[in-house]
C-alpha cells in the first residue's frame, strides 16, 4: 500500500474513519483543527455528519447523545476545551458510553501555550470530572500508531463500555510523517443497551443517579470491576531489558527523542533500556514490576513537572530508586540534553 | 437622548483624543479591520478603563511574550466568559466604592472585549447572563465572521454561504449552510439601554457609539463588523472598502437601539447590489447566481424589518 504523507492529527482523523467512525463533534482550538477540517471534507461525503458546536462542552454532549443510539462517533479537542468538556466525561463514564474523544494537548495551567506539552496526563489517568472513574488512555508516538490505536479505541471502548481517550500532544498532532493507510478490523460488539426505540421490548435507560439504598455502592463495585478487567489491555514497548542497569521511561511524542538518547547511550556501552507505556491507564505495570525485580533503576522523562512518575513509583512500589526528569514545556530537548542526564545517572552509581 | 450623554459633544476629525491605549507595534495581519476596531473603540473610551478580553485573534497579537500593545489594565480569560469575568469586575468596584475603598467619583469603565465566536457561540450564555443581571459595562463584539485566530473555521456569525475550513463549499454543501446569528437583536431583546453596531469604515460613528456605551448607565452591547483579509481571501487595502460595502449593501446596517427603541444611524436609500460586496472575496466565490440573488433577497427582508423596527418602535 502506497503511504501517504499526513499531519499527526490528520491520522487520528483517517484511523477514525477507518473504524468507522460516523458521526465528528467538535469545537475550534490550536493545534488540532485538522481533525474537524478532515472530518468537515470526508464525513459528508460518506454519509456520515459533521457538526461544529457552539462550545467544547456542546461538543461533547453532542457525542454523548450520538453514541447513545450505539452509533460511532467521537470529538477532539486541546487542553483547555478539554477542561471544558470535564463534566460530561464524568456523565460518560457513569452511563458507561463507548465515546471516543481526542486529546492534541498543549502546554498549561491555563490558556498556556499551544507547544507540546504532557501536562495533562493527571487530567487523562485520573479522570477529569467528579466521581470515582477512569478513562481508557492510548498514548501514540508515531504518525502510524495514532492511525491504528484510534481505530482501536473505537474497538475497546465498545467492547468494556467505556469512554477511550487518545492522549497526544501538538508534536505528534502538527508533524507530518509516511502514513500506511491499511485495512483495520476493528471488532464490533453487541449494544445490547442503546437507544434505539421500544417496539415489542421494554424501554432501555442510560442515567447516573442512584439513589437507592446501596445501589451507588453496587453500581460503583460494578465500574470498578471494569477497570480491573481493562487491565489485560495494557500495552507497553520494552526495548533493551537485557543485562539493563537504568530503564529510561517516557511516552507519547517526547518517548521518539528518549529513544534516541537511549540508542546513543547503548551506542557508547551504557547498559540502559527503554520502556513507553502505550496505555496510559490502565498503566502497564508489568514490565516497571520485573525490571525493578532485577534492581533496574529508573529515569522517567516528561514534558511536565512530573506526573507519570508517580504511576512508575506505585508500579516499582519502592523496590528500586525512581528518578524524574521534569521538562514542563516551552523549550523541547535535544537527545544530546537526555543522553547527558542518563550518563550522570549510571556514573553515579 | 438619554441623560448621561447631556455632556458629551460627540467626536469630531478634530477633537480625536490624542492617546492611545492600544499600543502599535503588535502582530495583527495587513489589512486587519479587527485591530483597527480595537484601537478606535480603546481611543473612545480613554485610559480609565479596565479592559478584559476573551481569547482570540486580538489576544494572540497584543500580548507576544515579553510585549504588551497593552496601555490599560487588562484582563485575558478563557474563550467564553468575557461577559462573567466582566460582571466579577463590575460588582467588585462597586462593593469597594460602597465601603468607602475606592473614590465614589472616580469614572473606570468596564469593558469586555470578543470575538463572533466568544460572543455568538461559546459566549452567548455568559453576555446574556451579564445583560440580564444589569452590570454597568460595555461588550464589544468585534465580529469577523469566522474563527479566525484558529485558522478560518465557522462561527454562528459566519455568513450564507461562506468558505470556511469547516464550511467547505462542494457537492454537498455550498458552504456555511446557516444565516448570519443576530447577535445585535440578542443583546437588545434583553431589554438593555443600549445596543449599537458600527464598522471602522465609519471611525467616528464607531467611536462616538462606543463613548456613548461607556457613558450608559448599566450594560450595553456593541457590534463592530471587522473585515479579516487573512479569512476571507481579500486584499490588505481592501479592509476598509469592504467595511463600506457592507454597509451601502445593507448587508450590515448601522443602528442603535437606545432604551428598546431602534433609531437608523445611517440610512441607505440607494443600496447598491450585493453581488459587489460578494464578488471582491474569495469566501463567496464559488456562489452561483440563483445563491447570490437568494442572499439579496435575505438582504432586502432584514432591512425592511430594520425599517419597519424604526418606524414603529
Amino acid at each position: 500500500m502506497k503511504p501517504v504523507l499526513v499531519k499527526g492529527s490528520e491520522a487520528i482523523a483517517l484511523g477514525a474513519l477507518e473504524a468507522g467512525c460516523r458521526c465528528y463533534f467538535g469545537y475550534p482550538i490550536t493545534p488540532q483543527n485538522e481533525i474537524p477540517e478532515l472530518m468537515a471534507r470526508e464525513l459528508p461525503k460518506r454519509g456520515g455528519v459533521f457538526l461544529q458546536a457552539e462550545s467544547e462542552l456542546a461538543a461533547v454532549n453532542m457525542l454523548l447523545g450520538a453514541v447513545s443510539t450505539g452509533v460511532r462517533a467521537m470529538t477532539s479537542s486541546s487542553s483547555p476545551g478539554i477542561s471544558l468538556m470535564a463534566e460530561t466525561f464524568s456523565y460518560l463514564a457513569a452511563l458507561e458510553l463507548p465515546a471516543v474523544i481526542v486529546n492534541v494537548s498543549r502546554g498549561g495551567p491555563g490558556l498556556g501555550g499551544i507547544e507540546a506539552s504532557q501536562g495533562d496526563y493527571f487530567q487523562a489517568t485520573r479522570g477529569a470530572g467528579h466521581g470515582d472513574y477512569h478513562f481508557l488512555v492510548l498514548s501514540p508516538a508515531s504518525i502510524q500508531e495514532a492511525y491504528e490505536l484510534t481505530a482501536k479505541a473505537f474497538e475497546l471502548s465498545e467492547k468494556y463500555r467505556q469512554p477511550a481517550l487518545i492522549l497526544t500532544d501538538a508534536l505528534l498532532g502538527q508533524m507530518k510523517e509516511p502514513l500506511i493507510p491499511r485495512r483495520l478490523r476493528v471488532r464490533e460488539y453487541p449494544k445490547d443497551w442503546a437507544l434505539d426505540g421500544a417496539r415489542g421490548r421494554p424501554a432501555r435507560v442510560l442515567k447516573s443517579l442512584f439513589l437507592g439504598p446501596g445501589e451507588l455502592r453496587a453500581r460503583n463495585e460494578l465500574l470498578k470491576k471494569k477497570y480491573r478487567a481493562m487491565r489485560r489491555e495494557a500495552r507497553a514497548e520494552v526495548l533493551y531489558a537485557e543485562g539493563a542497569e537504568l530503564a529510561v521511561c517516557a511516552f507519547g511524542s517526547l518517548s521518539r527523542i528518549v529513544k534516541e538518547a537511549v540508542e546513543m547511550a547503548r551506542k557508547k556501552g551504557y547498559p540502559v533500556a527503554f520502556v513507553r507505556p502505550v496505555t496510559l491507564f490502565p498503566f502497564p505495570e508489568k514490565p516497571f514490576r520485573e525490571l525493578a525485580l532485577r534492581g533496574v533503576r529508573f529515569l522517567v522523562v516528561e514534558l511536565n513537572c512530573g506526573q507519570m512518575v508517580e504511576d512508575v513509583r506505585l508500579s516499582v512500589c519502592g523496590r528500586t530508586e525512581v528518578e524524574s526528569l521534569a521538562l514542563p514545556p516551552s523549550d523541547l530537548p535535544a537527545p544530546e540534553d537526555i543522553y547527558r542526564r542518563i550518563r550522570r545517572c549510571l556514573r553515579r552509581r | 437622548m438619554l441623560k448621561e450623554w447631556a455632556k458629551f459633544k460627540g467626536f469630531s476629525a478634530k477633537n480625536l483624543p490624542k492617546e492611545e491605549p492600544f499600543a502599535p507595534g503588535h502582530r495583527a495581519c495587513q489589512g486587519c479591520g479587527e485591530v483597527l476596531a480595537l484601537r478606535l473603540a480603546l481611543k473612545a473610551l480613554g485610559m480609565n478603563v479596565i479592559a478584559i478580553s476573551a481569547t482570540g485573534c486580538m489576544e494572540i497579537i497584543s500580548s507576544p511574550f515579553p510585549y504588551t500593545s497593552w496601555r490599560v489594565p487588562w484582563l485575558h480569560v478563557a474563550f467564553e466568559n468575557a461577559a462573567a469575568v466582566a460582571s466579577g469586575v463590575e460588582a467588585a468596584l462597586r462593593a469597594l466604592k460602597r465601603k468607602g475603598r475606592f473614590p465614589r467619583n472616580r469614572r473606570v469603565d468596564v469593558v469586555a472585549f470578543a470575538g463572533d465566536g466568544g460572543t455568538a457561540d461559546i459566549g452567548l450564555q455568559a453576555l446574556s447572563g451579564a445583560l440580564e443581571r444589569g452590570h454597568d459595562f460595555v461588550y464589544i463584539c468585534l465580529d469577523n465572521e469566522a474563527y479566525m485566530n484558529t485558522g478560518v473555521q465557522r462561527s454562528g456569525c459566519t455568513p450564507y454561504g461562506a468558505m470556511t475550513t469547516t464550511s467547505p463549499p462542494g457537492k454537498k454543501s455550498i458552504g456555511q449552510m446557516t444565516w448570519k446569528k443576530n447577535v445585535p437583536a440578542i443583546a437588545a431583546a434583553h431589554g438593555i439601554p443600549y445596543v449599537a453596531t458600527a464598522t471602522p469604515a465609519f471611525f467616528l460613528d464607531l467611536m462616538n457609539k462606543v463613548k456613548k456605551a461607556a457613558l450608559v448607565e448599566g450594560p450595553a452591547y456593541v457590534h463592530i463588523y471587522s473585515p479579516c483579509p487573512t479569512g476571507w481571501g481579500t486584499k490588505g487595502e481592501d479592509s476598509i472598502t469592504l467595511a463600506k460595502l457592507a454597509v451601502e449593501t445593507r448587508i450590515f446596517p448601522l443602528y442603535e437601539v437606545i432604551e428598546g427603541k431602534y433609531y437608523i444611524t445611517r440610512k441607505i436609500t440607494k443600496p447598491k447590489p450585493v453581488e459587489e460586496y460578494l464578488k471582491r472575496q474569495r469566501r463567496f466565490r464559488h456562489l452561483t447566481e440563483e445563491e447570490i440573488r437568494k442572499i439579496q433577497a435575505r438582504v432586502d427582508a432584514e432591512y425592511e424589518r430594520l425599517l419597519r423596527l424604526a418606524e414603529c418602535l
